[in-house]
């Protein structure tokens, strides 16, 4: 009986937002703050049962582990924000979890985003059993994977043989590149209708199997 | 105290992690598992800065009655009753344990259709604008125009049935040109993500430090 | 002025909510006739399948439910996808998100995965149920593979008739789910799973699961699977590939799938399911392996889909021809704005 009443209601709400199509009225803009609400009670009760309570409130309170008070106390500072005198100790917890998280990061973003990156862009035109498509398709990596940069780069005047073609031939790689997303944009929009299309012709109305 | 402290914090940290990954000696592998140990719990506490600020604008705008207040009524009033039957009354719908709990109905039958409704009506949108301000007013336009139709096509099975080249044609296309600009793209994402490491390590960029207490 | 009475300006003046209306009825219509146009593999997602298809039940997968219900009608099918995969090979799967909204996410696949009503899921056992079991004379192992329990179990208990098989929490998958500065809490499992998740969603000590005692930290987990609707994807690859080795694939948005290609060229992900087609990819290879009795929501789905991108590309070249036919080129002739 509850999905039945959770049905209806998920297809009210589904109907509510649709209404907004029409034009903007007071039940989508009901719909709309219900989920800003809900939304962050979620939040709220994972991060507490899921984070805090295993990882904090019960050791510290009823196994006793009492080397957590620093981490409940440094915790806490983030509520010092909303006092304006004292909010400057908010940046304690902020730096010690930034400082080093930017540290962790620079060496392995290096390695993933920047130097595998640059090194897939050194291979071999030809391998054996390549078509002639195959080719050109590596080719067009290459070329176009530093060209595209050429036409990134701000600080030198796309002008002369090397940053004049380049940047010319990079935007055209670029331009290509937009096309896909863009085809792929639109099929992602419209998977997600399709999804709440799938939810009322079946769940709700029962129309197809 | 104020500032300077704080951006020692994080120079001295940032630093040492970074040692961390050439030279893991015992005494930074320690550092390294008490920091991932216990800083993902220091975050959790963020999340009051999130539920403060959201509750402290819509409790104005309730107080002073600002238009539309109502609406800021019913935040408040879900925000809080999430972790009233989450946390304090875990409570099912009928009493029994294998039912539902108010809890997951809310979130399955509201939060669900709501979000998912709302991401799925950029769909409409997408297809006016395909109508209105898609148009190959230049060479370039033209291109990028092809581009999508032809990926667009190859990606749904119907584009079979225009000739096996047209799909092949669309794949070609996602996995070298395509490719090719992505990474110049994806490169550019990685040193920028490089550049703010170094910047907030050393300092130079304090916009997380906030406004407060200056 | 006549010129602007032209057919082509009552065109572009038109109330765009006509075009609203015909997408709807370009989504809903197709629906009523089902087509089940084929789907033809492609290499990107061939690539997780195979990977997921060598693996038995002494490896492991994490699945990470990265993404929230905005974008789950093209994540979803995804992760029940290669959820059914994993359980139909006995493959044990770690389920985590990057935020609290995909912890219901994932509640909601192993509910639909283990759906009593459906023919063709799996029988779950809770892992309350199966641990203070009694089994008579023999103690349970404590590091217990699947095949292990499920020959304890079936002594007393039958396996519903139209059901795939067993899928045991603690043994099988476990949902370990949120936790905050998600990359951190990558590298934190690559020391340690517990370290990182004492309790699992429902606050079972995750210490004493056969699973975790046997994928004691992220570097024994054979492969990491982000479904994602953001550029969490990129954590995977940085703090879980490149810190201590984890194989990597990716079921990203359709919004996002042109974006990584570039990392399965580079050769760090094993392969790559961008939107719908993707999922309904590895749907249809389930299906030809026998792991499913039919393809799942993306697939039929995609029938759909081909109607609507044909809409998309009328609309497009209609536009088009009314622009020049219009003569909006020229300069001096602009288009007027409508609703």
């Amino acid at each position: 009986m509850y999905e039945q009443i959770g049905i209806w209601l998920a297809a009210f709400f589904t109907l509510a937002i649709y209404s907004f199509l029409y034009k903007e009225n007071p039940v989508y803009r009901f719909a709309e703050h219900v989920v800003v609400g809900i939304s962050l009670g979620y939040f709220m009760v994972y991060t507490y049962n899921n984070v805090l309570e295993p990882r904090l409130v019960r050791p510290l309170f009823v196994e006793g582990q009492l080397g957590l008070i620093p981490i409940m106390l440094l915790g806490l500072l983030y509520i010092t924000r909303f006092f304006r005198s004292v909010s400057w100790l908010s940046r304690y917890p902020i730096a010690v979890v930034f400082g080093m998280a930017m540290g962790l990061s620079f060496p392995r973003t290096m390695l993933s985003m920047v130097l595998r990156q640059a090194e897939a862009t050194v291979i071999p035109i030809y391998r054996t059993g390549y078509a002639w498509h195959d080719v050109l398709g590596s080719v067009i990596i290459i070329v176009g994977t530093l060209t595209a940069l050429i036409y990134f780069f701000f600080s030198k005047p796309h002008k002369g043989w090397f940053f004049g073609t380049g940047s010319k031939i990079g935007i055209w790689i670029i331009m290509i590149a937009f096309g896909a997303t863009f085809g792929f944009t639109v099929m992602g929009r419209i998977s997600l209708l399709i999804g709440r299309v799938q939810f009322l012709l079946t769940d709700w109305l029962h129309l197809i199997e | 105290m104020r500032r300077t402290i704080p951006l020692l914090i994080v120079m001295v940290g940032g630093i040492m992690m970074m040692i961390q990954f050439f030279i893991p000696h015992q005494i930074s592998q320690a550092v390294f598992g008490l920091y991932t140990d216990y800083v993902p719990v220091i975050a959790g506490f963020a999340l009051i800065l999130g539920v403060g600020s959201l509750t402290r604008v819509h409790y104005h705008k309730v107080r002073r009655r600002a238009e539309n207040w109502q609406y800021s009524l019913l935040v408040i009033f879900f925000l809080y009753l999430m972790p009233v039957f989450g946390i304090i009354l875990p409570a099912s719908l009928g009493g029994q344990a294998e039912e539902p709990s108010v809890f997951h109905f809310l979130y399955r039958w509201v939060q669900i259709p709501i979000q998912s409704s709302m991401f799925s009506l950029l769909a409409f949108y997408i297809a006016s604008a395909a109508f209105r301000a898609f148009r190959a007013r230049s060479a370039m336009a033209t291109v990028l125009m092809l581009a999508a139709v032809i990926v667009m096509m190859g990606q749904v099975p119907i584009g079979d049935y225009l000739g096996k080249w047209f799909p092949a044609l669309g794949l070609w296309i996602l996995r070298h040109p395509n490719l090719g600009g992505k990474r110049a793209i994806q490169l550019g994402v990685g040193f920028g993500i490089l550049a703010t490491n170094l910047k907030i390590i050393f300092g130079v960029e304090r916009n997380w430090l906030g406004g407060a207490g200056r | 002025m006549a010129e602007n009475n032209s057919i082509w300006d009552k065109l572009f003046n038109m109330d765009r909510r006509w075009i609203f209306l015909l997408m709807a009825v370009v989504v809903i219509i197709p629906f009523f006739f089902k087509m089940g146009l084929p789907i033809n593999t492609t290499d990107e997602v061939e690539g997780i399948y195979n990977y997921v298809d060598s693996l038995e039940q002494n490896d492991a997968v994490m699945i990470g439910f990265d993404y929230q219900p905005g974008t789950m009608a093209e994540n979803q099918p995804m992760s029940e996808a290669v959820m059914r995969h994993c359980f139909a090979r006995k493959v044990p799967v770690f389920i985590t998100a990057v935020l609290p909204l995909g912890n219901g996410l994932a509640e909601e696949a192993i509910a639909n995965l283990t759906d009593p009503d459906e023919p063709g899921t799996f029988q779950r056992v809770r892992y309350r149920e199966w641990h203070s079991y009694d089994y008579g004379q023999d103690s349970l192992p404590s590091r217990v593979t699947h095949d292990q329990l499920v020959n304890l179990w079936e002594r007393d208990h039958q396996l519903r008739e139209d059901a795939m098989g067993w899928v045991f929490e603690g043994v099988d998958y476990v949902i370990l789910g949120y936790a905050p500065l998600f990359h951190i809490v990558l590298l934190g499992m690559g020391r340690s799973i517990v370290s990182q998740y004492p309790a699992d969603l429902y606050g079972n000590p995750t210490e004493n699961m056969p699973m975790v005692k046997r994928n004691k930290s992220a570097r024994e987990v054979d492969l990491g699977v982000t479904v994602a609707g953001s550029s969490a994807v990129l954590w995977w690859l940085t703090y879980a590939h490149e810190s201590y080795g984890m194989p990597i694939a990716f079921g990203v948005t359709a919004v996002m799938a042109t974006d990584y290609l570039v990392y399965l060229q580079s050769g760090q992900i094993v392969g790559q399911m961008g939107g719908l087609r993707g999922a309904a990819e590895y749907e249809v290879m389930l299906k030809r392996d026998g792991y499913s009795i039919e393809e799942g929501k993306a697939f039929r789905g995609m029938d759909v889909q081909s109607i609507a991108h044909i809409l998309i590309v009328i609309l497009i070249v209609v536009g088009n021809v009314a622009y020049f036919a219009g003569g909006y080129h020229r300069k001096g002739r602009r288009l007027r704005a409508g609703r």
